[in-house]
């Protein structure tokens, strides 16, 4: 399989050289740089090597995840900072983003709800410490602190700082009166801690590949968030106290150990929402009166509807990724049953349905939810389904109109017209057309599918045409061009990319090719199994190791 | 690694620094309790009700306020210039006719700042410079704001001056956001990014929470707040320690880290504020499928208000729509998103037209209650300076030339109001500098890079 597919693939390099030369540097691939003056060869690969160590802020779900190892159920979880995304991925905005004064408020907020549930219970309480904590110099109260700053932290907590979270309980417990008092407020330090807010590796030299590695309990919280959204749990922490997590086939045992809890389907389904940017789905707004059958919940089951999908090509069936393309059983509940077509499906329950072979519906490029995130209020948007193709599916880049650029579409006529034959005025301006290619026709394909994911046929009456091309290969309609989509190349390393970019939390520079190849390569060998994406990714190079990050002034 | 900061404004006061001892007196000298009912100032003002009882002036207040996707300039410029602007036909300030006394219109200013769609216009109203693009990736554009907005640059100078509960505070009202295009698209407020980290105050979005925020229950005990500050101290301290091991970059993000959690705790050892409890907004959904804007814009008003009366901050910014707004405008007649009707509708544009002043009477309405707030003998609006600006000036061809902007309320009367200054081709800095020192931040020149300006639009000022 991985030897027919590579004869069949152009280089990466000569496709989007061509595309540059060819569409007035239009469409490149993402993370691709602009020329470097300094370098006389322009086509001169620069030497490998892995991205710069940085902080990562635990995102929301991390920091519930992280709450919940700590401290049980049940717990009631407080309002925490709101997640943003960066390049569309929660992962790389939290990789890059500072703490607010309304964030930290908010973090001491959560901080303190969370404790009281637990002091305000003095049974679980005692059995989280281990003992009443009501004497502070108690052997058991220092052990419980140290232990619990070394799970919220992912690292063993010097003796020095564990000196001084215990000098902060006694203070605060004397000022109180109450022992028990300074050790709630002493966990409040942990849990307020830069070290439990941000992922905070730095690596350690390694002699062998000259960069720095990430040492075993780092590599153990990589592995964790990454996989689980979660703080390591007992077998990882005893496995990096040994120190065991230096070698890759230990990493890859955890990384296969973990990828099949629940925990890792869930983190993973999360990244697949940001890589199809569909928690916008919960949030969706349609013209009620042209859409009746538009419900409260319908954006949300459209949304689980995709992640379905996901959960099932790659966690039930462990099969082909690229069947997501092409697949006809979907899951189908009484919101989408309207949109669909279907009688007899009612409630918010899913029933999984096999859609007909009639050459409407099938995968993920014709369910409600992907048509109808990209499109409008009242209208469909052959420009944004063509962009999101373009852009998220193979990674490549249209730039937004140049400023000072007329953008808005000819007068209608007087004569009905379809948004198609509108949209031809794009083809014909020269200012527009360069980049209006990439997008337009590739969403032309889609014009059977209304504003919010239903068939039509007609629109103002008038016939829909929905025969296209996608970058010379002819197709007609949602259908076919999933299967040319599922066939392309470009889409296998474009996910394998963007997983790659999600894990390691930054875009993928050129110094990184060999890497994000490998991690393609042993994607495609694996027949394109997600699971197995997961597991090459945690021991690919770029994810082991980092450089030192720049000094700065 | 010392923070960054715009030249010529006075750095923040260290960060364990406690509160002024001035404002302590001003607590203590009310009684420690103070009647509820009441904003703060009431208390402490001389017999005149025209400055505090110490004969010091009564203070001034900054505020940023924004709505996405520019104007109809035709319909948007006032039809005279100076003193007394009159109305085009059905001109896009009408709703703010009656507070006519407290708005002024600068024209003719340009972006100078190297220009993108939306991102750079943003910046260059919101900041007076450049957008700074997130990692150097090709043509896909994601960007944050290279210097702070400017409700920071006056929160540094408030707070410095006289440290309020909030060093500012920010709301906004539609709730539509941009997902791959940075927090330009996200957010109003921004702290300035050196190293490409993203640096933001995320205003807050639920009138509800605004009101838990501002009015919730805090504890009163002395030793309880105490703790928590001596935990936040802990907090700092393992800052401090971390910040050596890390990059620039990281050092930097845990600077804004150190400088959040100094906040909060100067917030602990602060006189506990003081004004009467409003009632609970409550929530918005939707009606029919419509987004209730002017509910929520009163909402958010109405607690920005009383924020401001009961002195919490004295920086703030409201966002009414985001930097390339996809919010559905249908109290003016749109059925699609705001962005993609500008870029669609054809002429006459009377949708983007009714959006607009559609959006100049959700301003009316907050201007009005800052001037039915009394302060002293006087009103909230005449203590105000505030900016108002959008990144366009059309949004249809995303013009930067000849933007759109206001600045509104009188400063303690260092604003004339009711006029118009036409600056052709001057640089959209000047408007910044001319409401920040309308707000009596001390300052000669603002901007930076290509927004470096050294004159304000004078006539606007006393």
């Amino acid at each position: 399989m991985g030897k027919v597919w590579r004869s069949l693939r152009p280089s990466v390099i000569c496709l989007a050289a061509g595309l540059v030369a060819g569409w007035s540097g239009c469409v490149g691939a993402i993370g691709d740089k602009p020329p470097d003056p300094t370098i006389t060869d322009p086509n001169a690969t620069p030497e490998t090597a892995p991205v710069e160590t940085h902080m990562v802020r635990l995102t929301a779900p991390q920091v519930r995840n992280t709450y919940r190892a700590l401290f049980g159920e049940p717990l009631v979880m407080p309002d925490l900072p709101q997640d943003d995304q960066l390049y569309g991925f929660t992962s790389l905005s939290a990789a890059t983003k500072t703490i607010a004064p309304v964030e930290a408020e908010r973090y001491e907020d959560a901080t303190y709800a969370v404790l009281d549930q637990v002091w305000n219970d003095t049974t679980r309480r005692d059995a989280l410490v281990g003992c009443p904590p009501s004497d502070l110099n108690a052997r058991c109260v220092r052990d419980f602190v140290e232990d619990f700053t070394t799970r919220a932290w992912r690292r063993p907590a010097t003796a020095a700082e564990i000196d001084a979270l215990m000098d902060l309980a006694n203070r605060i417990g004397a000022s109180l009166t109450e022992p028990d008092q300074g050790l709630r407020f002493a966990l409040a330090a942990v849990l307020q801690s830069p070290h439990f807010l941000f992922r905070v590796a730095t690596g350690e030299p390694d002699a062998d590949s000259g960069w720095l590695r990430f040492d075993s309990w780092e590599m153990a919280a990589r592995l964790s968030y990454l996989i689980t959204d979660g703080p390591p749990d007992a077998e990882l922490r005893e496995i990096a106290a040994a120190d065991e997590l230096l070698d890759p086939e230990e990493v890859r045992a955890q990384a296969q150990r973990l990828v099949d809890t629940p925990e890792a389907r869930a983190a993973l389904v999360r990244f697949f929402r940001d890589f199809m940017n569909i928690g916008r789905l919960d949030q969706l707004d349609k013209d009620l009166d042209l859409f009746p059958m538009v419900s409260e919940t319908l954006g949300v089951s459209m949304r689980r509807e995709i992640e379905r999908l996901f959960e099932n090509v790659v966690f039930e069936k462990e099969g082909d990724f690229r069947q997501l393309f092409t697949t006809r059983e979907t899951y189908v509940n009484g919101d989408l049953a309207p949109i669909y077509g279907i009688e007899g499906i009612e409630g918010p329950d899913f029933v999984p349905v096999t859609l007909p072979d009639d050459g409407k519906r099938g995968g993920l490029l014709t369910t409600p939810g992907f048509l109808a995130l990209n499109a409008h209020k009242t209208e469909s948007s052959p420009t944004h389904r063509g962009r999101f193709v373009r852009i998220s599916l193979l990674c490549q880049d249209v730039p937004p109109p140049p400023p000072g650029v007329d953008t808005t579409l000819p007068e209608p006529s007087g004569e009905p017209q379809t948004l198609r034959q509108r949209l031809a005025a794009h083809a014909e301006d020269a200012a527009c057309a360069p980049c209006h290619k990439q997008m337009d026709p590739i969403g032309f394909g889609f014009e059977n599918y209304d504003a919010v994911g239903a068939w039509r046929d007609t629109e103002h009456d008038l016939p829909i045409d929905a025969v296209s091309d996608l970058d010379g290969a002819d197709f007609e309609g949602g259908v076919e061009l999933g299967e040319l989509v599922a066939e392309l190349p470009r889409v296998g390393d474009c996910i394998a990319r963007r997983f790659y970019q999600h894990a390691t939390t930054h875009l993928d520079g050129l110094s990184e090719r060999a890497y994000v190849d490998d991690l393609v390569e042993r994607f495609v060998q694996s027949d394109f199994d997600f699971k197995a994406l997961v597991v090459e990714m945690v021991v690919n190079g770029g994810f082991r190791y980092a450089v030192p990050a720049e000094e700065g002034s | 690694m010392k923070r960054w900061h715009p030249p010529r404004i006075a750095r923040r006061i260290s960060s364990r620094a406690l509160p002024s001892r001035r404002m302590f007196l001003r607590g203590l000298a009310a009684g420690g309790a103070i009647t509820v009912g009441l904003p703060l100032f009431e208390m402490l003002l001389n017999e005149n009700g025209d400055a505090w009882a110490d004969g010091e002036e009564l203070p001034t207040r900054f505020g940023l306020w924004f709505f996405g996707n520019g104007v109809r300039l035709n319909s948007w410029l006032p039809s005279t210039q100076g003193a007394d602007w009159q109305l085009p036909n059905d001109g896009e300030l009408a709703p703010l006719l009656p507070l006519k006394d407290y708005v002024s219109v600068c024209s003719g200013l340009d972006v100078k700042t190297p220009r993108h769609p939306h991102h750079s216009g943003m910046s260059a109203v919101c900041s007076g410079g450049p957008h700074l693009k997130v990692d150097d990736v090709r043509d896909t554009i994601v960007s944050t704001m290279k210097y702070p907005s400017v409700d920071q640059v006056a929160a540094d100078y408030f707070f410095d001056q006289h440290p309020t509960p909030y060093r500012s505070l920010e709301a906004a009202v539609t709730r539509f956001r941009g997902t791959d295009e940075g927090t330009t698209f996200q957010y109003l407020s921004h702290n300035g990014s050196l190293g490409g980290e993203t640096n933001v105050n995320p205003s807050e979005e639920s009138p509800q929470r605004f009101f838990d925020r501002l009015f919730g229950n805090e504890t009163a005990d002395p030793l309880i707040k105490q703790a928590r500050a001596s935990v936040l101290d802990a907090v700092g301290d393992q800052i401090v320690d971390l910040q050596p091991r890390l990059g620039a970059r990281d050092r930097q993000r845990l600077e804004q880290h150190l400088d959040s959690i100094a906040d909060l705790e100067r917030r602990l050892g602060a006189p506990s504020p003081s004004c009467s409890r409003p009632d609970d907004p409550g929530t918005f959904p939707d009606a029919s499928g419509d987004e209730q804007m002017a509910e929520k814009n009163a909402a958010m008003s109405d607690l920005m208000a009383l924020a401001l009366a009961c002195d919490l901050t004295r920086s703030f910014s409201l966002m009414f729509s985001t930097c390339g707004s996809g919010a559905v405008m249908w109290p003016a007649g749109a059925t699609n998103g705001q962005h993609y009707m500008n870029h669609t509708e054809p002429s006459p544009w009377t949708k983007q037209h009714e959006s607009v002043k559609f959006t100049m009477g959700q301003l009316a309405y907050f201007l009005d209650r800052l001037k039915q707030t009394a302060e002293g003998a006087s009103n909230l609006l005449e203590q105000c300076s505030i900016l108002v600006c959008t990144e366009h000036t059309e949004g249809w061809n995303h013009a930067q030339d000849d933007m759109p902007i206001l600045v509104c309320g009188k400063g303690g009367g260092r604003l004339r109001g009711n006029l118009h200054q036409r600056d052709d081709g001057g640089n959209v800095s000047k408007a910044l500098l001319t409401a920040l020192r309308g707000a009596g931040l001390p300052l000669t020149e603002f901007g930076h890079e290509q927004g470096a300006v050294s004159a304000s639009m004078t006539e606007l000022e006393v």
